[in-house]
């Protein structure tokens, strides 16, 4: 996947980068909005990250241009304004999804993920690791091709885990994805846990590998070299 | 007064006595020609003595004789003049007196109508004073109902009405001045501290992503607990940066209530979200919820306003504990079990005040709760009884217009069987 990283704070930038370039994605910066014009009209790229206040010209003018010229690319827009007009009005003007910072990086990459798998709709909304499968779809989770019964949040905390394998995801990144705008008052961990504890019971009964490590206070990672 | 009345009792009496003099004169003038007076010439008592002694050095002599009121009933003074002639080598003394009246009865009279013109002075002052002031007043009066009902935080400038008079005219001046600065100044503070919010945001998710990269390398145990710290404490600061974001933003009046919501379906839907939560604390949810609830509000801040409430409720209670919801036209009543507070429950409402026992929330929930209300003319309240948390929020009564729902507080006040519902 081919990537285009607009965001002025070129440390945020870096950092996006870097995560990215684990997944062995392609990504490419543009520090400015005259900058990333110029990318945008010479390349194509599957995904644009776009910061919505950049010093030389709004985000959202950018968003036009996308439009304008028909570039391909799903738009996801990054932006420290979390106010509801701003929202709505970048994903009126074209945008796929918003996410308002400070984000998770691994929040960021499994939008990323959905924004692709929504866009090219070739049927393929499944999502499998050796014996665990998941349909994006119809949220239906398989162990060894037998339907495992777990609620939506378990899918969803599964589906986490596996769009960033090998990651260490905090449990405030997992609180966050999970709960969105109403993670209350970082009380969540608790509830975090009791998530990640019952998906691996579940998992474990049906006959599946326990993938998921606890690291030291920090959170979780699916570890694929295990079992 | 009394110099009015003496003034005219010497009058009085002066011309009187000239009078007299007269009649002594003419009297004196009879006895010239030989004509033997009448006693009572020109209608007056005259008295004519001869007299043998010479003439007194002042030709004219005038007696006042006080009466006695017990004496007199007529309450009049006497007044005799006498003159000295020589007539005929023969020297006379032509007396005459009458009567004038007493200066009391002079200053009876004169008190009366005083008294009376003074009363009628007076109230045609007062009377002109009351609709002068208010015709004069009138703009100043209107500036004055300006003033009260002028709010910084609406951020409508003051509108005064013209006027020709020149010290309102520089009154209002000085008062439009004064409030377009205040204005001014006012949103360039809540401007700041909205734009210093979104500022910090962005080197928060700096941090936020490096630390994120950094538990991706080779790390150690206790350097993981270092970082596990580290991300603790950016969250909670992104957390308190949101909230004080989200205030500024009810300060400045960002979310307007355009229509009627379905206050019920948002209760529902934000219930389903907390499902787990409550799940996992093993709490025990008694709900009453009437359906179809229509109430005015932003539909974002009905959100916000129901996820606060909810989500204290679920955070602040213990395990196996219970919440009681209950939701009608009148309002919300939220109970639940928990930790008795330290603070009086009414200043829970304030920026980070909190119960210690849960260091880890924000502190700023209930402020955001009360603000939307205040923003949407909802009562609330929290009070802690019976061992449990109990926090109301009363709607506005349907068809109360904007200017009635500041009144209708109290009318709200004591319709307030809900708390005592249950």
């Amino acid at each position: 996947m081919k990537i285009l990283v607009i965001e002025d704070n070129k440390e945020l930038a870096s950092s996006i980068h870097d995560y990215l370039a684990g997944e062995n994605y392609i990504c490419e910066l543009a520090f400015s909005a005259t900058e990333a014009r110029e990318k945008l009209l010479f390349f194509t790229y599957d995904c644009i990250i776009l910061d919505i206040m950049l010093p030389d010209g709004n985000g959202l003018e950018l968003l036009n241009l996308v439009k304008e010229e028909h570039i391909n690319g799903s738009i996801l827009i990054i932006s420290a304004k979390g106010a509801l007009d701003d929202k709505i009005k970048g994903l009126e003007e074209g945008a796929d999804d918003y996410l308002t910072k400070p984000f998770h990086l691994p929040e960021l990459h499994a939008r990323l993920r959905a924004i692709h798998r929504r866009k090219n709709l070739d049927g393929n909304n499944i999502i499998s690791f050796k014996e665990i499968t998941l349909n994006t779809n119809t949220f239906e989770l398989k162990i060894h091709g037998k339907a495992l019964d777990a609620t939506r949040k378990e899918f969803e905390l599964l589906l986490y885990f596996l769009v960033n394998k090998n990651r260490v995801l905090s449990r405030q990144a997992i609180a966050n994805h999970l709960w969105g705008d109403y993670t209350d008052n970082l009380s969540n961990v608790d509830f975090v846990y009791q998530h990640v504890k019952n998906l691996r019971k579940k998992i474990n009964m049906a006959g599946g590998d326990d993938y998921i490590d606890t690291i030291y206070g920090l959170g979780y990672k699916f570890n694929t070299n295990k079992g | 007064m009394f110099t009015t009345l003496s003034n005219i009792r010497n009058r009085i009496d002066n011309s009187e006595i000239e009078r007299l003099k007269a009649v002594n004169n003419e009297v004196a003038e009879q006895l010239k020609a030989g004509i033997a007076p009448d006693q009572y010439s020109q209608g007056r008592p005259i008295a004519i003595l001869k007299i043998n002694s010479a003439l007194p050095q002042n030709r004219v002599q005038v007696q006042k004789q006080q009466c006695d009121s017990t004496a007199s009933v007529t309450d009049e003074c006497r007044i005799t003049v006498s003159c000295y002639y020589t007539i005929n080598g023969i020297n006379y003394q032509v007396s005459s007196y009458n009567y004038v009246t007493q200066s009391k009865q002079i200053l009876k009279g004169m008190l009366l109508t005083a008294i009376l013109k003074t009363v009628l002075i007076a109230l045609v002052v007062l009377l002109t004073v009351r609709l002068v002031s208010k015709k004069i007043l009138s703009p100043f009066n209107q500036t004055l109902k300006s003033i009260q009902k002028f709010s910084i935080k609406k951020k409508q400038p003051l509108t005064l009405n013209h006027t020709n008079t020149k010290e309102f005219q520089e009154l209002n001046r000085f008062l439009k001045k004064m409030t377009d600065k205040a204005i001014k100044e006012y949103s360039l503070v809540k401007e700041f501290s909205e734009n210093a919010s979104h500022e910090l945001q962005t080197p928060l998710a700096v941090l936020r992503s490096k630390l994120e990269l950094l538990t991706e390398t080779d790390i150690q145990q206790n350097q993981a607990s270092l970082i596990a710290d580290m991300q603790n404490a950016i969250e909670k600061l992104s957390r308190i940066n949101h909230s004080l974001l989200l205030l500024t933003k009810l300060e400045n009046q960002e979310f307007e209530a355009t229509k009627e919501i379905n206050f019920t379906k948002q209760v529902l839907e934000l219930l389903t979200i907390y499902e787990d939560r409550i799940a996992i604390k093993e709490l025990k949810v008694t709900q009453h919820i009437d359906p179809d609830i229509t109430v005015r509000i932003n539909p974002a801040l009905a959100d916000m306003l129901f996820d606060n409430l909810l989500s204290n409720a679920i955070r602040h209670n213990v395990k196996n504990g219970t919440i009681f919801l209950e939701i009608n036209k009148k309002g919300i009543l939220i109970k639940n079990t928990g930790p008795e507070p330290i603070f009086p429950t009414e200043e829970l409402f304030q920026r980070f005040k909190k119960s210690n026992q849960c260091s880890n929330s924000v502190g700023l929930g209930l402020a955001i709760v009360k603000r939307i209300c205040e923003l949407n003319n909802f009562d609330v309240q929290y009070t802690y009884e019976n061992r449990l948390h109990m926090l109301t929020v009363d709607f506005p009564r349907a068809g109360l217009t904007e200017t009635d729902r500041e009144e209708g507080i109290s009318v709200l006040g004591q319709d307030n069987q809900i708390v005592t519902l249950g």
